[in-house]
């Protein structure tokens, strides 16, 4: 199975894990990812002040992606998916600004937009493409014992009309629920907790460190006090705050938010057996690599004589 | 006594809204005790409209005038949450109603907005609540640019130069640049900090992020986004 696939700026660089991991359970499933060729920033959320300019950065990644004959999109991190399908829907909605996106991506000498892709968030595309019980085929390490606290952040869900994860895969826009299902399969316990879906404040991670402190530290500590051994994400933004700054949360509100925070996909990755070197857990701030090696090492003891 | 304090409701109101005299004679009655305390009228006579029309005929805030007041957009909101003032169906009311100076009040609050799209998912009207609220501090930020936070600007100008220059996002980068444009550069070389760097510096991400480059003919690509009019 091809599928194209738009990593973005920061699983490139500092979030690689996010991206690594993404690429070893894709292949482990049987999937050939294709990178978007000479991509850009997604605009990060920063340029909607700029009215119709913030279309034309996702707009001339769609644009190359259509140059590359594709028409869906497999996209990791939840700003790029934002962003992307926010200018998918706009372009597809029509009038004045197709022509105008049409006439900034001409005048910039990119390939033009035709037709509206399709815009898939990883997550949604796992379990609603691949399949829950293909994905259960492959785990050789249940997590069994392992108590996750699934955490969507906020664009991964919301605007629900805008979204292919609500309006194709049937996710709920107010409790979605695709990580929780995700998990189980993978046989950790889903810690439910009450911040699965409250924002981390990331669009102000460095200007606002109050406001973004407090709310970091909320999710964590909710997700703590619920019980969790590891809090799983989605979003590299929300990686900002709530694993590289969660120094920060714990200044706010104490150390009730010291939490171990890893992607989902290195979760899934565990499951499937890799180690976890190969999914560059260790790159995470917090003690996710800790975490998992004491589950492992309980786990080998645990496990009956071959 | 704290200024006020009979009043119901004493938290909605501001100090310079209420009125106390020690000793009132109105019409050669003597209505001082109790009866002192006034509100100022409330009636706003000289509406300022300008900032409603740029916001409704902006391309974000175009759904504002969809908006009924209805409240759902506040009740869900993360930062209102975290600061009391923060009110985006407040906000709405008071371009609508041309109070700029309110909006002007609030200047060093409203774009403390989080994006996180909770008032648009919310909204029966169909009003792009999070964007309206962005196109209000656009507004301000071109109206009182002095009254913004430093920390806001920073932001504002260092997403946009390096947007603008390398068309990818190098976070180190970023938030050093932005360090340095707020003047503190010195928490660059914390004790964390240089924990952080060694370890990226060990583990390769470093040199992923010197070599993220830019994407091909990429100066049209920035005269396209620095020169058109939004």
């Amino acid at each position: 199975m091809k599928t194209a696939y738009f990593p973005g700026c920061s699983l490139k660089t500092i979030d690689r894990a996010y991206d690594v991991s993404t690429r070893v359970i894709a292949k482990d499933l049987g999937m050939t990812l294709v990178d978007v060729e000479d991509y850009s920033c997604c605009g990060a959320g920063e340029l909607k002040g700029e009215g119709l300019k913030s279309h034309f950065l996702p707009a001339r990644n769609l644009a190359h992606l259509l140059a590359q004959g594709e028409n869906e999109v497999m996209v990791s991190c939840n700003v790029c998916y934002h962003e992307l399908s926010r200018t998918a829907y706009t372009f597809d909605v029509g009038g004045k600004v197709r022509d105008d996106i049409a006439n900034m991506l001409q005048e910039a000498d990119e390939p033009s937009l035709t037709e509206k892709p399709s815009v898939r968030n990883t997550l949604e595309y796992l379990v609603n493409v691949v399949g829950l019980d293909t994905i259960a085929k492959h785990v050789k390490v249940p997590l069994s014992g392992l108590r996750v606290a699934p955490y969507y952040g906020c664009l991964y869900h919301r605007p629900g009309k805008m979204l292919s994860s609500i309006q194709i895969a049937g996710e709920d826009t107010e409790h979605p629920h695709f990580m929780h299902d995700l998990l189980k399969t993978l046989g950790a316990t889903v810690v439910s907790h009450p911040a699965e879906t409250t924002c981390c404040g990331g669009k102000n991670l460095l200007s606002d460190d109050r406001t973004s402190g407090r709310l970091t530290g909320r999710i964590l500590s909710q997700a703590k006090s619920s019980g969790a051994d590891v809090l799983s994400l989605m979003c590299p933004k929300c990686a900002g705050g709530l694993d590289a700054l969660q120094l920060r949360a714990i200044n706010a509100v104490g150390n009730s938010a010291e939490l171990p925070v890893m992607y989902y996909t290195q979760l899934i990755g565990i499951a499937f057996g890799h180690r976890p070197e190969e999914l560059y857990v260790g790159d995470m701030e917090s003690n996710a690599l800790g975490t998992i090696q004491q589950f492992l090492s309980q786990l080998e003891y645990s496990l009956p004589p071959r | 006594m704290a200024k006020g304090s009979g009043i119901i409701e004493r938290s909605l109101l501001t100090d310079d809204q209420i009125m106390e005299f020690d000793n009132l004679v109105m019409d050669g009655i003597d209505i001082s005790g109790r009866w002192n305390t006034m509100l100022k009228s409330r009636v706003h006579s000289r509406p300022e409209l300008d900032s409603w029309d740029e916001i409704r005929e902006s391309f974000i805030g175009a759904s504002i005038d969809n908006c009924i007041q209805c409240g759902m957009c506040t009740a869900g909101c993360t930062v209102a949450h975290e600061i009391p003032e923060f009110n985006p169906r407040q906000f709405i009311y008071w371009v609508r109603t041309g109070r700029q100076d309110e909006l002007i009040k609030n200047a060093d609050v409203i774009w403390r907005c989080v994006g996180c799209y909770i008032c648009t998912n919310h909204c029966p009207k169909e009003v792009n609540t999070a964007e309206v609220i962005e196109s209000i501090g656009q507004w301000l930020h071109r109206a009182v640019p002095e009254k913004m936070d430093d920390a806001f600007k920073a932001n504002h100008e260092t997403y946009r130069h390096q947007l603008f220059t390398y068309g990818r996002l190098s976070l180190p980068r970023l938030q050093a640049e932005f360090l340095n444009r707020t003047g503190r550069r010195q928490e660059l070389f914390t004790a964390e900090m240089r924990k952080t760097a060694v370890k990226m510096l060990k583990d390769g991400r470093v040199m992923r992020t010197l070599f993220i480059g830019k994407p091909r003919h990429w100066s049209r690509s920035a005269m396209v986004l620095s020169h058109q009019e939004a």
